[in-house]
């Protein structure tokens, strides 16, 4: 699903270009679940950003679903992502001036699903998520852990073929933690690709691989059984 | 989409009340200013627009150069209606207007002074659009002693409308029948009147006299015409008509009189142009000024201006707090273009807010507005529902303007930067933001110097020394109608305890009056001798009363029985006429239109220059006559109590006159109504500037309220560390006041060169004095640093415990 082949990517400031992917090559396959680790500045989140067509690359090749990505144009990328890709960020993103449900159908509006059909959808997946209670409330009403099934909910809403998580659990404690992981893996488990950024030795354990970057390059795979 | 985007705006402004408040606040006040300046404009644009063939109606002005003297005048000779109308088919109608002040009006045993009388033509309803509510307009005005008046006074003289064929008496000796009854003529006319009598009751009026200005003549041209044409064809006219009396006269072909830099000539001028742009001597009423219109439209667009500006300001500022909703819109697959809309809606309802309770303010600011103004204006639903369409694009407009920057600016955020948090310095490095404060500060800096300039040009006026003492002079008005017993009455004024001088003349140099004369300085008559001059009746207790200083020669005196052909000329006059001694020097007067008999006048003494007309102009030749003239009563009192005083002047009025009205001013008060258009310019822009000024404090006081709140971190370090309040708010302020600074630098050299032009226009001006520049520029950092510091102490003086604790 997903083809990475010598990625490069640099930052520069005045004086310094530092070096954030160093011909980085990656595979990862439809139905995966892939946890990336790594020490801070070791390029894990750069890596993340430019799989979620965020940003992109200064060198190399990205294959997403058999089709070159690596230079395509702000609109292009955007059309894709709201098609394919779901987030789920450390820090959760809502819009505060949205409800819960506001928050989850935001993904539908703009990729144009008629009103009732959204409805539907964006109910199913609350439902799913445990959270229907709470549809109306806004998000700083919410606990952490309850703010993340929602973030979760959002990104699934579309029916993405991969979600792209940036440390889930980072703000969570332990217990509304594990709650989030176990989201993620019966995603993973209905067929969803899930490629996850993460510190937790314990959340990367809920993965089936485990790739360790160093200084913008892989320097350990670990197949998790 | 929409209603999401209607749904974050709506929250999103709600959560942040006090930004909003700011933001529609201001909006709302520059609407409602700019509302109010938008009718104030249509109103003066509309004059005369009432009359269906206004664009067609033209007045004809007539320009004079004669004798040293050139004016513009907005009447002509008698007969010139007449001969326009024979000679160009292409004049469809001609009217006349005659003025000769107004009269006693009888309503019972009462009497009434009306001054909104004129003489007309009966083909006046024909040219002008005055609709008849009685009475036919084809016939109405054609005899002699016909009257047609409007509907209030109708009403007030009879308590209804049905009144044709009723007699109305005038100054208990004419009578006229009323022949129609019109609809009260619009406020937007450039003349007014009450009281039409028809022309013909004047025999004068039928004269063939050409050098005789006293006739207002309009033209109505045929739909076909064209005016600037029409008006090639009129020195030809001229020639035809006036040249035979000219030859007579002066004895002179009218090529010779041209030749020699004199003219006598006739012009068109639209009639809907008049009230703005037409400034000629003896116009039918004051008229407006087109350059009051460009002002007072010239600051609506400036505050405007501001208020859009602290829209851009607030809403850029206030970026950090958007980027994250744009980041994660962006994550979610929301093009840019989709941002830009929404960021343009949000504007747009924030200005449609501001717009509806701009109506609302206009509505309640109106009164104060009028009085300002001088205005009759309403707001009526129905204005506001024509207006809707005009409102609607203007809100649309206004909206999508304050809010592009801010769509632009917020819409072009990196997502993954935003989201990371690495934008949160969104108020530092807003280079294009701090040039919007300066230009707001321009713009208000600006304003508080026109306005003291202005100011300070009324007081100059107020108090310079006019060459006559206007204090303590009481005129009582139209002792013309005490007949015989004017003079009865000046001698027992006279009497009263407290008076110090009385003189009887209607001209005086706050009444207005005005008359003109050629006067010649050899009875055989040479134009080259000649000289326009203003020439007044006095008594000799005229120079006295007023304080005139004599310069040379002596006051008239009724001891010398000389005097009655003896003149008194002002230092203009007497350099126009350049004789080396004036004193005993002989001046001759035509007596007749053909100037067969020339009467002889000497000259008694010189009178120093004073300023008798307004002193937007300089002081032109004046002469005096020792002739009667009992237009008014002029009495130099010392009595302290003048309400006192004023009952027994009334009182000698009452006992010689009781059913005549008693009439008074000051003039003092007088001269200051000279200045009228002058004080309410200057009024309404202290008002306009103020609100300015308010708006754009409401800006400053926004930002720095962000920049406080921006700083909250290094403010609680700085405490933490030891900075003491003074310091942090110097801090907080100091990069304000320099953006005030900069304004003040650049507003200053603008506005000296603005003001130094409307002083232009008055021959008497003090120039722009450096103190207002001071005073401007340290007004606007002391009003800027109590909006910013009000921020910045509140900031400085928090725990710094609550503000690192945020982070």
């Amino acid at each position: 699903m997903i083809k990475i082949t010598d990625l490069e990517k640099f930052y520069r400031t005045e004086e310094v270009e530092t070096i954030a992917l160093n011909k980085l090559t990656i595979d990862v396959k439809k139905g995966e679940f892939v946890a990336i680790m790594g020490p801070s500045g070791c390029g894990k989140s750069t890596l993340l950003n430019i799989l979620g067509m965020l940003d992109d690359p200064d060198g190399g090749s990205y294959v997403f679903n058999g089709v070159e990505v690596a230079h395509f144009n702000e609109r292009k990328r955007a059309d894709l992502r709201k098609h394919n890709i779901g987030f789920v960020f450390q820090s959760f993103n809502l819009i505060d001036e949205l409800t819960v449900f506001e928050n989850v159908e935001l993904p539908l509006i703009y990729t144009g699903v008629p009103s009732s059909e959204r409805v539907k959808r964006v109910e199913e997946v609350l439902d799913k998520m445990q959270i229907m209670h709470r549809r109306n409330h806004y998000p700083q009403q919410l606990s952490g852990g309850q703010q993340q099934r929602v973030a979760i909910a959002r990104a699934v809403v579309n029916k993405p073929k991969l979600i792209l998580a940036d440390e889930p659990t980072g703000n969570l404690d332990s217990s509304n933690g594990n709650d989030v992981m176990e989201l993620l893996t019966d995603l993973n488990e209905h067929g969803t690709t899930i490629i996850m950024v993460t510190h937790s030795e314990h959340d990367a354990r809920y993965s089936h691989r485990i790739i360790r970057l160093l200084d913008g390059q892989t320097v350990m795979e670990n197949i998790m059984i | 989409m929409i209603k999401n985007y209607l749904k974050t705006a709506f929250r999103g402004l709600w959560k942040n009340k006090g930004f909003t408040a700011i933001n529609v606040l201001g909006l709302a006040l520059g609407l409602a200013t700019c509302l109010l300046i938008v009718f104030y404009v249509f109103d003066e644009l509309s004059y005369d627009r009432y009359n269906v063939k206004a664009d067609r109606i033209f007045r004809v002005n007539n320009d004079i150069k004669f004798g040293g003297n050139q004016n513009s005048y907005a009447v002509t000779p008698a007969p010139a209606a007449v001969a326009l109308k024979a000679d160009f088919p292409e004049i469809e109608q001609v009217v006349r207007f005659r003025r000769r002040g107004g009269n006693q009006v009888k309503k019972g045993n009462q009497n009434i002074q009306e001054n909104l009388m004129i003489y007309a033509d009966p083909s006046l309803f024909s040219v002008f659009t005055f609709p008849m509510i009685k009475g036919d307009p084809a016939t109405a005005l054609k005899d002699p002693h016909t009257v047609v008046i409007t509907e209030s006074t109708a009403k007030k003289y009879f308590n209804n409308i049905d009144v044709v064929g009723k007699v109305m008496t005038f100054n208990d000796t004419a009578f006229y029948k009323v022949t129609g009854v019109i609809k009260d003529i619009p406020k937007q006319s450039h003349f007014n009147f009450d009281f039409f009598m028809s022309m013909s009751t004047i025999g004068e009026s039928t004269q063939e006299a050409w050098f005789n200005n006293n006739y207002t003549t309009y033209i109505l041209l045929r739909p076909d015409a064209d005016y600037k044409k029409l008006q090639a064809k009129f020195p030809e006219f001229m020639h035809k008509h006036a040249g035979p009396q000219l030859q007579s006269v002066l004895h002179l072909t009218f090529d010779k009189f041209e030749q020699s830099g004199n003219y006598f000539k006739l012009s068109l001028f639209p009639v809907t142009k008049i009230h703005l742009e037409s400034n000629s001597v003896a116009e039918l009423d004051a008229n407006g000024n087109i350059q009051t219109v460009y002002i007072f439209s010239v600051i609506a667009v400036l505050i405007l201006l501001i208020a859009c500006v602290n829209f851009m300001n607030l809403s850029t500022a206030r970026s950090s707090n958007r980027a994250k909703e744009v980041g994660v819109r962006k994550v979610l697959g929301s093009a840019r273009k989709n941002l830009i809309a929404q960021f343009l809606i949000e504007s747009v309802i924030v200005t449609l807010v501001g717009a509806i309770i701009a109506v609302f303010v206009a509505w309640a600011l109106l009164p104060v507005f009028n009085d300002l103004s001088g205005k009759e204006l309403i707001i009526t639903p129905q204005i506001i529902f024509r207006l809707l369409p005009v409102l609607s694009i203007f809100v649309i407009v206004i909206g999508c303007l304050a809010g592009s920057y801010p769509a632009l600016y917020l819409s072009s955020f990196q997502p993954i930067e935003v989201l990371k948090g690495k934008l949160a310095a969104g108020f530092k490095g807003g280079l294009l933001r701090n040039v919007l404060v300066v230009g707001q500060f321009i713009i208000s800096i600006g304003l508080i110097i026109g306005t003291l300039v202005i100011y300070n040009q009324l007081k100059f006026i107020q108090k310079k020394d006019l060459g006559y003492n206007r204090e303590h002079v009481l005129i009582v008005w139209d002792t013309w109608t005490l007949g015989n017993k004017a003079k009865t009455f000046k001698q027992e004024v006279k009497q009263l305890a407290g008076v110090q001088n009385v003189t009887m003349s209607g001209f005086l140099p706050t009444s207005g009056y005005s008359n003109s004369t050629s006067l010649f300085k050899s009875p055989v008559l040479d134009q080259k001798q000649g000289v326009l001059s203003e020439v007044w009746n006095v008594d000799a207790d005229y120079v006295s009363t007023l304080g005139i200083k004599i310069i040379a020669g002596r006051n008239f005196s009724d001891k010398m029985g000389t005097d009655s052909t003896a003149l008194l000329v002002n230092e203009s006059a007497a350099k126009l006429l350049a004789f080396k001694d004036p004193l005993n020097k002989n001046m001759y007067i035509p007596q007749d239109n053909m100037a067969k008999v020339m009467k002889p006048f000497h000259i008694v003494g010189v009178m120093k220059d004073f300023n008798f007309k307004s002193l937007r102009e300089n002081v032109t030749p004046l002469i005096f006559f020792y002739s009667e003239d009992k237009g008014a009563l002029s009495i130099r009192t010392k009595s302290a109590d003048l309400k006192v005083f004023v009952d027994q002047v009334k009182n000698k009025w009452g006992e010689l006159s009781p059913n005549q009205r008693f009439n008074y001013s000051f003039m003092d008060k007088d001269f200051d109504k000279l200045y009228n258009s002058e004080q309410r310019t200057g009024k309404v822009a202290v008002s306009f500037t103020s609100l300015a000024i308010i708006i754009a404090c409401l800006g400053l006081f926004g930002l720095a309220a962000y920049a406080a709140e921006q700083r909250t971190k290094e403010i609680g370090i700085r405490k933490v560390l030891g900075a003491n309040v003074a310091t942090i708010v110097r801090m907080l302020s100091k990069d304000f006041i320099v953006l005030v600074l900069i304004a003040i630098v650049i507003a200053v050299p603008i506005a000296w060169w603005a003001m130094h032009k409307w002083l232009i226009g008055f021959a008497y001006h003090q120039d722009v004095q450096w103190w207002i520049i001071v005073a401007a520029g340290l007004g606007a950092i002391l009003i800027a640093f109590i909006a910013i510091s009000f921020q910045s102490i509140k900031a400085a003086l928090s725990n710094p415990v609550n503000s690192l604790k945020s982070e």
